[in-house]
């Protein structure tokens, strides 16, 4: 829906993310844009869900939070049970979890580069808006569209073939996997690699097209410099499923290297606002607003200092030199950063599944409660995300923390938002493809405002109105 | 309902949150039944891979809650392949996944959604009681498509 007033033009629901919310762009007198905010509808209120339940359901569900990320919810949670019980994972069921982990973003980086951001960059922004959708990408871009498919069926076919399910899967659990991975399922998912890594760089052909083609646009939209967060390994490598947290400045200068993720409180402070139910974190030391930073594809490769695997550390050399050592702040470049990390996470599933331990059935180590405090972190495909709970001494949950990737990046959401409107949205007459480069902004950051209910008839929205003072003029429920 | 046709059951929700349980409370309890002519997949939402399942079935039956009041609690209905619809990821639409199924796969399956009506959203694991006594109005209902109605009794007034 486009409703447009004189001063107001509300976008609602944004499309092609996950979840719900809206974008409210308050336009000036002289119709220019003054300001931008997105907004998010959707009160989770998990953690108060949680209170009272045994620290050992929180792996089983937590997965339920989110239908597009349940595995790094998972991974957080286990590891978070894991520092409650003083125990180290099995290093079979450790890598079983990571390869389950990288599934997930495989799968997840595929659904939003093939079939959520794709129409804009082939079909055009300016495009019929009723074809620009994965359904007029099929019509024109078959292959395309089937090959994006089938590399989120390879991702979501790591979890099958170990776990028995693409979905609410079981077996992650404290000290490593109830499951083991048989020889016929590790061979069956190694014959997925080449068709995998075909994809996946048809895909980054795409993407370095549309850049050639529309430089300035690539290089304008939405470049503000932020801090960036990220998990790397020992000696700065990129990581996704375990390691130290490494926050950098907006030159890339590192402000802090190898912060184990319990400690993120330290560094963390989060700020609520009047328009999200979503809260603004920010890193502490630098205090709000200086310190907005990112999390996700764009972010862990700004941090990250070299790649694990030959194909995605040449295109990390590619895209390190766009900033010339510096970080890459533009937001169009989360989609090639998204790729390049696809194609490092099939080349790591290969490695994994080529690992002799790898279908050991030695999985599972045991433990018991220890320590009342528990915090875990995983990298999900949006970004880094932390679960950290507390509990009594017969470890029922007394308190639990979670926070989320696209938490992270709203601050920034934000601000990209406005710096596009404003660049893109002039004048009483706006076009949709206007509004559609606002949306896309949001795409970029692929956020995840899911673990909501989807029952057929509309969900619940609120509308609130604000004038140019900031006072709330009108409220409006739909249901 | 022909048994020699490849059935498929998609039950589709989230059962942390009350009655959005409903799609997989109602696959659960099919599958409870035994019957090795339909199968059974749980989903939080449709997303694009879902097309390329249902192209490989006879008949489909998308299971759902509902925000709907309907006079039997449930409804069934004919699923229409959909462009018109605006698509977006987290809730692609069963006419969008059976539009994408004509088109990329060539498959035409009969389609169906199953809603069924619901009241409480709130975090919570049970179904209130106006989606509990749905669920059995529409469970008994599909029951009898498949089960002799004396089976289908069984079944339901064990």
């Amino acid at each position: 829906m486009v409703s447009q007033d004189k001063k107001q033009i509300l976008i609602s629901p944004v499309t092609r993310i996950e979840g719900h919310a809206k974008i409210t762009i308050q336009l000036d007198d002289q119709g220019e844009v003054s300001n931008a905010l997105f907004h998010v509808n959707e009160f989770r209120g998990f953690e108060k869900f949680c209170e009272g339940r045994m620290y050992t359901e929180m792996p089983i569900i937590t997965p339920r939070i989110c239908g597009i990320c349940p595995i790094s919810h998972s991974i957080a949670s286990v590891k978070a049970c894991e520092m409650i019980q003083g125990l180290q994972p099995a290093y079979t069921g450790n890598l079983l979890r990571k390869l389950i982990h990288i599934g997930q973003n495989i799968s997840s980086h595929a659904l939003s580069f093939f079939h959520l951001s794709s129409p804009d960059f082939l079909l055009g922004y300016d495009s019929d808006p009723a074809a620009r959708n994965i359904i007029g990408l099929a019509g024109k871009f078959p292959d395309i569209a089937l090959r994006g498919i089938r590399l989120r069926k390879f991702g979501q076919e790591i979890s099958e073939r170990i776990t028995g399910k693409k979905i609410h899967i079981a077996g992650i659990a404290p000290g490593g996997m109830a499951f083991p991975l048989t020889e016929a399922n590790r061979q069956a998912l190694l014959a997925w690699i080449p068709e995998a890594l075909e994809t996946v760089q048809m895909g980054i052909g795409i993407i370095k097209k549309f850049h050639e083609e529309n430089e300035e646009l690539v290089n304008s939209f939405a470049t503000s410099p932020t801090l960036y967060l990220g998990t790397v390994g020992p000696d700065g490598q990129h990581e996704l499923y375990d390691g130290k947290l490494r926050f950098v400045n907006s030159e890339g200068v590192i402000l802090q290297d190898q912060i184990e993720p319990a400690r993120y409180l330290d560094f963390i402070a989060e700020r609520s606002v009047s328009w999200s139910y979503l809260k603004y974190p920010y890193y502490k030391p630098l205090g709000f607003d200086a310190g907005f930073y990112r999390v996700g594809p764009l972010a862990r490769l700004n941090v990250a200092t070299r790649m694990n695997n030959p194909l995605s550390s040449e295109e990390f050399r590619k895209f390190k030199a766009l900033g010339d050592g510096k970080p890459v702040h533009g937001t169009f470049f989360y989609h090639y950063a998204r790729l390049i990390e696809t194609l490092s996470s099939i080349e790591e599933a290969e490695k994994i599944l080529n690992d002799p331990e790898v279908t050991s059935k030695n999985i599972q180590t045991q433990g018991r409660w220890n320590y009342n405090e528990g915090i875990g972190s995983s990298e999900a495909p949006r970004g880094t995300l932390f679960h950290h709970y507390k509990t009594d001494e017969t470890g029922k949950l007394t308190h639990v923390n979670l926070l989320i990737a696209t938490g992270q990046n709203n601050p920034s959401m934000n601000r990209s938002i406005t710096e596009v409107a404003k660049q893109y949205v002039h004048g009483s007459d706006i076009k949709e493809g206007m509004l559609n480069r606002v949306e896309s902004t949001i795409r970029c950051y692929d956020p995840c405002l899911s673990c909501s209910t989807h029952a057929i008839g509309k969900m619940p929205l609120k509308l609130e109105l604000y004038n140019h003072d900031g006072e709330l003029i009108r409220e409006h429920f739909e249901n | 309902m022909r048994t020699d046709q490849k059935i498929l059951l998609i039950g589709i929700g989230n059962n942390c949150r009350g009655d959005d349980g409903l799609g997989w409370k109602f696959v659960e309890l099919v599958e409870s039944m035994g019957l090795d002519f339909i199968n059974h997949e749980y989903r939080y939402q449709l997303q694009v891979e879902d097309a390329a399942l249902i192209s490989e079935y006879d008949v489909v039956y998308f299971v759902d809650a509902s925000y709907e009041k309907m006079d039997t609690g449930f409804e069934l209905r004919p699923c229409i392949a959909s462009d018109e619809e605006q698509v977006s990821s987290h809730a692609q639409s069963p006419g969008a996944i059976l539009k994408l199924a004509n088109n990329l796969y060539k498959k035409f399956p009969e389609a169906y959604v199953l809603a069924i009506g619901g009241e409480s959203w709130e975090l919570q694991t049970s179904l209130s009681e106006v989606a509990e006594r749905n669920l059995v109005e529409a469970t008994s209902f599909f029951a009898e498509l498949f089960f002799e109605t004396e089976v289908a009794e069984t079944v339901f007034n064990g």
